[in-house]
Formats: structure tokens, C-alpha cells, sequence
């Protein structure tokens, strides 16, 4: 892995985003959109709707958002890609700018729904430890899976069917860890749940820098 | 093929069929489902109308029953009076004072005649002390609770709640033993397509996948036939069921991935490396998460796990098979689908 590559591809990443502004306005917009739609319907938001809340627009807006970040550039490119870096520099570039957007994303919700319906969050540290190994796992399977979509010829909607069974066991996790960090449960334990989210982390990773030179070749 | 390749497919129907009729025909042991009054003063004299499962009162020479306090003190019945097989009044002259001074005492019944053997119901009577000041032992005593009879044949044991639906044990968890061997052949597959890029690889761990899918919807459909006779639902709460749920939707992504692409090449590529994430994002799911949270499933929260009274050996003589079986049974319907694809993958080359 070469540190200068990452940096060089995160930068591109970002800069391309930043270019398209409409894009990177239209997730921003439609997290925006959401949380306020919720807001209306539900009128008076509770701690346990809160937290189930933030992960699913999490959830839908990170979807739309990640997909594109592969889909965006066409085959050409990543044959010219594959003459200039290692896929390990790649995907560990476009895992970061994947990481970075969903924490974007996340703050925004967050922004939004403390606009609109306050912050219960009783356990600022454990909530936001939770969300940021959360938002890691998150970013490893849709990153991972994004990269099987593009390689079956940019079929967008594979990306929903296997990226949503596969970030269940860390969305639930994520639910019983925020729930703690609300005051709905009581657990002493929860810093084990945190471990344990840290390990599905940690072996979803692997698994996908060791998978992804194989796909890669294609 | 001659009959050299055969002897394991045939013995996987013997066993599986041994495991059925085996397991299906075996009666279990004996057990009481009913017995009234459920509470009592200590002094009384009580007359306890048993319903009882499996049991021979009438065929069996003599009926004996105890009302247990601890392993050292117990009351004899000094009147048993069997009115079908499986129905028995026994009386009992409960003394006025109990050698322990909890104001409120349960008691467990055991029954015992030559034919069944003995057989317990825990805490089927609960007495309330009239005076716990006193403590006199000198009227419990362990009557005759040495010479149990062994019960006649083999048995499975009597659970209550379980009931017959022990038999179960055999489908319901060889089940998911099975699938788990059949997805561990799948992923050795997966990594040796990986590795040598042999399209037969491919072939072959999907088949077995696929094979271990069908045994996983198997064991959720069984288990949830099962806990509607136990817990009185078809579906619960609970973390095992819904983490195997999880699971099972992962590897159904698995077959709609394997259904989408029409390029060979790069299908077999994309689904192996599906199957290892999905594999490794598996083992938390079903091996750790249930264990740090608390389960109905025995093993979790305090219930007994799979083996202690629960599995015993007459059950351990059908479970052991079973899983065997359902292995060698799965391993067949894989080789047929392996087959099948061969062949198509032949045509498909020809044209």
C-alpha cells in the first residue's frame, strides 16, 4: 500500500465531487428532505424513534450516495486505473472518501433532527464511538459491494439487494449500542457490543482487501 | 457409476430412514402432565389426583411415591390409588414441621413402579408452614428412596413443555449442522475458484450452497413448527431466530447474485467472492452475537445447553445419525446439481 497513491486518488475523489456540486447537493437535500418529511408525520419524536430514525435515512441516503462513486467512471478509466495503482491503494482510497461522505451525511441528519427535534442523546461518547465503528462497517459493505455491481456491468439495483442483508448484523449492533447511549436500555456490558462491532469491522475489512484484487482483474 | 460409488448415498437413506422410524416409534418416558391440589398447609393430609403420560399404574405391580423436600428429606405416600394407567390418586400426610424455615415450601413428586421407572414433576406441591419456628426432623425421613426402578426398554426422555416434540432434536438442530458443513465445502470451493480460477470450482461451491440454503430455510421451518408447540409462537424475539433470519437473507442475496449476471466468467468471480464475505459476516451473526445475549434456545440465558439430561444417550444414538445422514443426503442432491450444471456448461460450450 502507498500512502501518496491513497492520498493522490481521496483527493481526486473528492475534488470530482466537489465539481459536481448538484450530486453531492442531492443526497445533502434529500437527508434534509427526509428528516423534515418524518419530522411532519411523526409530529413529536421519541429516543427510540430517534435513534431507529437517523440509521435508516443513514441507511437510504448512504446507498444512493455510494453507488455513484464507482458507477461515475467508466470503464476506461479503470483500465487506466489499473496501469497506475495497486487495487489495494484504490480501495482503500475510495473506502476513506466513502467514509468521510457517510460521516457527512451522518452530521447532517444529525443537524437536522436535532433542528427539528432535539438531541436525547444521554452518552455523547458512547454514541458517537458506536456511530463512527457504525459507519466504518457501513462504508466496508457498500464499498465491497459497489465494487461487485460495477463489476457486473453497473447493475445498480444488485447494489440495494446484497448491500442491505449484509449491513443487518452491524445495523443491529448499531441499534442496541445507540439505544444504550439514549438511556432506553440499561446494559454494563455494552462495551463488549462495542468490541464486537470493532471485530465485524475489522473482518469485514479483511475480507474485502483480500477479495477485491480478484474482482478487481475483471 | 457402478456400485463402488454408491455406498455412501445408500447408506445416507438407511441411516436417514433408521433416524426416522427410529425416531418416530421410540415412546418416550414416562411424565406427569396434571397434578391437583397445587398447594397445601403443612399437617394436612392430602389427596393428589395425578394425570400422568406413558405410564402403566394399572400393569405394574406397585406404585410408590415420595413427596421430596431436599436430597435428604422426603415424605413416603401411605396410600396410592391407580384408577386407569395414566391416572393415580396418592395420598400423603404432610407432617406439621419441616426441617428448613422458608415460610413456603415446594415440593417435588416422584413416582416410581417397575415398568416406567421413576419419574419426577418439580415443585408439584407447594406448602405453607403453619408454624415455621419449630424444626423437628424426626418425621422426614428418606423412605425407601434408594431402590429406583429402571424404566423397560429404550426411552426418550420426558420434557415437560417439550413433550413429543422432542423427536424434533433429530430435524430441527442436525439440521443446521448439516448446513453448516455443506457452506464450509462451499467455501473451500469458493476459495479454491479464487485461487485457480477452475470454472468447475465454481460449479461445485454453488451447488453445495445452494444445497445448504435449502437446509438452512429447512431448519428455520422446523424450528418454528417446533416453537409454536413450545412457545406458543411461530416466530419470537429471540436472537438466535433473528440473527439466523439475517443470515438466511444474506445467502438469498447470495442466489439472486447468481440468478443476475449472464457473463460465466465474471458471475463465478463476483459469487465466490460474495460467498467468503458473506461466510465471514456469518460467524459473528450466528456464533457470537447469540452468545452475549440472552436466548430461549437452550445453551443462552441460563437454560441447560445441548447435551446433560436434555440430550441423553437414547437421543445421542438417533441426533449423531441424523446429522451424519442429512450430510451425506445434502452431498448427494450437490453432486446431482453439480451434474446437471456440468452438463449444461458442456452445451453451452458446444454451441
Amino acid at each position: 500500500m502507498d500512502l501518496i497513491k491513497v492520498k493522490d486518488i481521496f483527493i481526486k475523489e473528492l475534488s470530482i465531487e466537489f465539481r459536481q456540486k448538484f450530486a453531492l447537493g442531492g443526497v445533502f437535500l434529500f437527508a434534509a428532505t427526509v428528516v423534515f418529511l418524518i419530522f411532519k408525520s411523526f409530529n413529536d419524536i421519541n429516543p427510540r424513534e430517534w435513534t431507529i430514525l437517523v440509521w435508516i435515512i443513514l441507511l437510504f441516503a448512504g446507498l444512493n450516495a455510494v453507488v455513484k462513486s464507482f458507477l461515475q467512471e467508466k470503464k476506461e478509466t479503470y483500465l487506466y486505473y489499473y496501469t497506475l495503482f495497486s487495487p489495494v491503494d484504490l480501495i482503500v482510497a475510495k473506502l476513506l472518501y466513502n467514509f468521510l461522505f457517510l460521516c457527512g451525511i451522518f452530521f447532517i441528519i444529525i443537524l437536522f433532527m436535532g433542528l427539528f427535534s432535539g438531541f436525547p442523546v444521554k452518552d455523547p461518547g458512547l454514541f458517537f464511538a458506536g456511530a463512527a465503528l457504525g459507519i466504518f462497517g457501513i462504508s466496508v459493505v457498500f464499498t465491497f459491494v459497489s465494487v461487485i455491481s460495477v463489476s457486473d456491468n453497473g447493475n445498480a439495483t444488485l447494489m440495494s439487494i446484497l448491500a442491505l442483508p449484509l449491513v443487518l448484523p452491524i445495523l443491529l449492533l448499531l441499534l442496541k449500542i445507540s439505544a444504550v447511549s439514549v438511556r432506553l436500555l440499561t446494559d454494563t456490558a455494552i462495551a463488549e457490543d462495542v468490541w464486537l462491532l470493532f471485530g465485524v469491522d475489522s473482518i469485514l475489512l479483511g475480507a474485502m482487501l483480500l477479495l477485491f484484487p480478484a474482482l478487481w482483474r475483471s | 457409476m457402478g456400485l463402488k460409488g454408491w455406498w455412501w448415498k445408500i447408506s445416507g437413506v438407511v441411516i436417514f430412514l433408521y433416524v426416522i422410524i427410529g425416531g418416530m416409534i421410540i415412546p418416550t418416558r414416562a411424565g406427569v402432565t396434571k397434578s391437583e391440589p397445587g398447594s397445601a398447609r403443612s399437617g394436612d393430609s392430602v389427596t393428589m389426583v395425578i394425570k400422568a403420560y406413558n405410564t402403566h399404574f394399572l400393569s405394574a405391580g406397585q406404585n410408590r411415591a415420595w413427596l421430596k423436600l431436599d436430597s435428604l428429606h422426603a415424605v413416603k405416600a401411605h396410600l396410592l390409588n391407580a384408577k386407569t394407567e395414566n391416572d393415580i390418586q396418592i395420598s400423603f400426610n404432610i407432617p406439621e414441621q419441616f426441617p428448613a424455615s422458608e415460610k413456603v415450601q415446594p415440593l417435588t413428586l416422584i413416582i416410581d413402579n417397575e415398568i416406567d421407572g421413576a419419574f419426577v414433576q418439580p415443585n408439584a406441591l407447594f406448602v405453607t408452614l403453619s408454624d415455621s419456628s419449630i424444626v423437628d426432623k424426626s418425621l422426614w425421613v428418606n423412605a425407601g428412596m434408594n431402590a429406583f426402578n429402571k424404566a423397560k426398554g429404550i426411552k426418550f426422555p420426558y420434557r415437560n413443555i417439550l413433550n413429543e416434540t422432542i423427536r424434533n432434536t433429530f430435524f430441527h438442530v442436525a439440521l443446521w449442522f448439516a448446513m453448516f458443513i455443506l457452506l464450509i465445502i462451499g467455501l473451500y470451493h469458493a476459495i479454491q475458484y479464487l485461487r485457480t480460477g477452475n470454472f468447475d470450482h465454481d460449479i461445485q461451491s454453488a451447488s453445495y450452497n445452494r444445497i445448504a440454503i435449502m437446509y438452512g430455510v429447512l431448519g428455520l421451518i422446523t424450528g418454528s413448527i417446533w416453537a409454536k408447540f413450545t412457545w406458543n409462537t411461530f416466530w419470537t424475539t429471540d436472537v438466535k431466530l433473528n440473527m439466523t433470519a439475517v443470515a438466511m437473507l444474506i445467502y438469498l442475496a447470495y442466489l439472486v447474485l447468481r440468478g443476475s449476471s449472464s457473463d460465466h466468467d465474471k458471475r463465478a468471480k463476483i459469487s465466490a467472492s460474495y460467498s467468503i464475505f458473506a461466510f465471514l459476516a456469518l460467524i459473528p451473526l450466528v456464533f457470537v452475537i447469540p452468545r452475549l445475549t440472552d436466548s430461549l434456545h437452550p445453551g443462552n440465558g441460563g437454560n441447560p445447553a445441548l447435551g446433560g439430561e436434555d440430550l441423553d444417550n437414547t437421543l445421542r444414538l438417533f441426533f449423531y445419525p441424523s446429522i451424519i445422514a442429512l450430510i451425506l443426503l445434502g452431498t448427494w442432491m450437490a453432486v446431482l446439481l453439480i451434474r446437471y450444471e456440468r452438463l449444461k456448461e458442456k452445451i453451452f460450450m458446444r454451441n
